[in-house]
């Protein structure tokens, strides 16, 4: 790990990435600071799920850096520290699975084999659930949920190891209204009270409007900064 | 029951049932990864190794044994380095079974005996080969259980599974090592051909029913066991081959609880 006084939750250091010969993102750099919500949008084939999956380790950059809490995505450990919501069709599964269940996977990563969850982990486990209004819920299957509902427990996995980066993909494809409220109403909460980094990646200025700190618009494999009040975008640099 | 006074009976019935009963707790994983055919694929690589095993003069479970793991860790590596699940399965498929049967033309008066392990032959087994069986069965159980919360989210969501800190790599590995001893344990008894239909169809038909992957894995394990006692008796009393009695039985089970249930969806819809 590299010591830094003070640093990012999450940092992209002039990188770059392409498929075989084909360049996704060039020489992107961008720092997201803890407790700070920052939104990546651009359209269809932008390249904004190639920076997510880069920042999460999904992915190793040609060139250039990936720092998670100032060390390098590659060697980084404190897996706990990271909370993934992926699109909800990934919550499409082929064999039952209660929601309960689909929340504790979020702890695989955190036990040895051979051991169950501490009693630390059942209780975050409790919190998630009914943080996520998903306690009535928890023993029902996954499939039989609404979208939205379906959504808040691919967030409550995410949540369950107490995270300080929280990156989304998309969440709001395919969720009701209601449920697009109760997501905003928790992320505003992880923000303000838990000091969580958001990084909120969608094509759906909506989901995220009046909650962005800053808006980063992937442009032809590069990043350029949208003010989150302005109606369109000017390309600064971010 | 009069045919528990046989001695071979006793032995097919515990082989049997034991495999049947693990291996859809293993079937639940690669069902739910979308790998319901790796079971065949190591299947026929365990048939070249039995052909091995009686060409060089080894015990055929050793055979069996050192060429699934083999084709364990190549299907893993080949899916590395970019070759699809598709196709590095159908490699390991065809290349088991041809080098299976060059093996066992080669192997002589060996043929009908590696022939035999294609469908399974539980009558015939000692008590040393039930012993042997039972072992891998429960080394496969200590591995499910030991590694559950780690291949519940494997199998839920790989890369959701990596962000988490789980070592993805490594325990996709382990699942197909794993699959491969249920298929060299299952090969004496239900036969290299139809184990793997042991790992699917009780899971198929447990998840119709179930609303937690817990309750599929335990009612699908039940389903195997009982598709194990009801084959192995329909096979003694109809002069029936039995791994293939045993399958038809889960695939019977299958049937029935998918009419079932549209049975009572029509009542439903009927009554409301």
């Amino acid at each position: 790990m590299t010591a830094m006084a003070d640093p990012s939750a999450l940092e992209f250091d002039q990188v770059t990435f392409g498929y075989g010969r084909l360049p996704v993102l060039r020489e992107a750099s961008l720092r997201i600071a803890e407790g700070e919500f920052v939104a990546v949008v651009g359209p269809n084939g932008s390249g904004k799920t190639t920076l997510m999956r880069l920042g999460l380790g999904l992915l190793q950059p040609s060139h250039g850096v990936v720092r998670l809490f100032g060390a390098d995505v590659s060697r980084f450990r404190d897996r706990w520290r990271l909370g993934y919501v992926p699109q909800r069709a990934s919550a499409a599964t082929s064999l039952p699975v209660s929601v309960a269940e689909v929340v504790r996977t979020g702890l695989a990563g955190q036990l040895r084999p051979g051991r169950r969850g501490t009693r630390r982990h059942r209780e975050r486990l409790e919190h998630v659930l009914d943080l996520m209004g998903l306690t009535a819920v928890r023993r029902q299957r996954l499939s039989e949920l609404s979208g939205g509902q379906q959504q808040r427990a691919l967030i409550a996995r995410a949540l369950v190891t107490g995270p300080r980066l929280l990156v989304l993909d998309e969440p709001t494809t395919g969720v009701d209204a209601e449920a697009r409220a109760i997501l905003r109403e928790s992320l505003e909460h992880l923000v303000t009270v838990e000091g969580i980094a958001v990084v909120y990646v969608s094509h759906d200025p909506e989901g995220f409007a009046g909650m962005a700190d800053r808006v980063v618009e992937v442009r032809a494999g590069r990043l350029v900064r949208v003010d989150p009040q302005a109606p369109a975008p000017t390309s600064q640099s971010v | 029951m009069e045919i528990l006074q046989f001695g071979f009976m006793q032995r097919a019935l515990v082989a049997a049932t034991v495999i049947a009963a693990v291996a859809p707790l293993v079937g639940a994983f690669i069902v739910q990864r979308g790998q319901s055919l790796i079971g065949d694929g190591m299947g026929h690589m365990a048939f070249a190794g039995v052909g091995l095993a009686f060409l060089v003069g080894l015990n055929p479970l050793v055979g069996a044994l050192a060429l699934t793991a083999v084709a364990a860790v190549a299907l893993a590596r080949l899916t590395r380095v970019g070759v699809g699940g598709d196709l590095s399965l159908a490699l390991i498929f065809y290349g088991g079974i041809a080098a299976g049967f060059f093996f066992s033309s080669r192997a002589g008066g060996g043929q009908n005996q590696v022939l035999s392990f294609l469908f399974g032959s539980p009558l015939n087994l000692g008590w040393d080969e039930v012993a042997a069986v039972t072992a891998l069965a429960g080394a496969v159980v200590v591995i499910v259980i030991a590694l559950y919360p780690q291949l519940v989210a494997l199998a839920f969501d790989e890369a959701a599974a990596r962000v988490a800190g789980v070592p993805t790599q490594g325990l996709v590995l382990a699942l197909t090592v794993v699959v491969a001893l249920v298929v060299v344990a299952g090969m004496s008894s239900i036969g290299l051909l139809l184990i793997s239909a042991m790992m699917v169809i009780p899971v198929a038909t447990a998840a119709q029913v179930t609303a937690s992957y817990r309750a599929t894995l335990l009612l699908a394990s039940a389903i195997g066991a009982a598709s194990a006692v009801i084959g192995l008796l329909v096979a003694f009393y109809a002069n029936a081959p039995t791994g293939a009695a045993i399958v038809l039985v889960a695939l019977g089970a299958y049937c029935a609880t998918a009419l079932t249930r549209l049975l009572a969806r029509g009542l439903q819809r009927a009554a409301s």
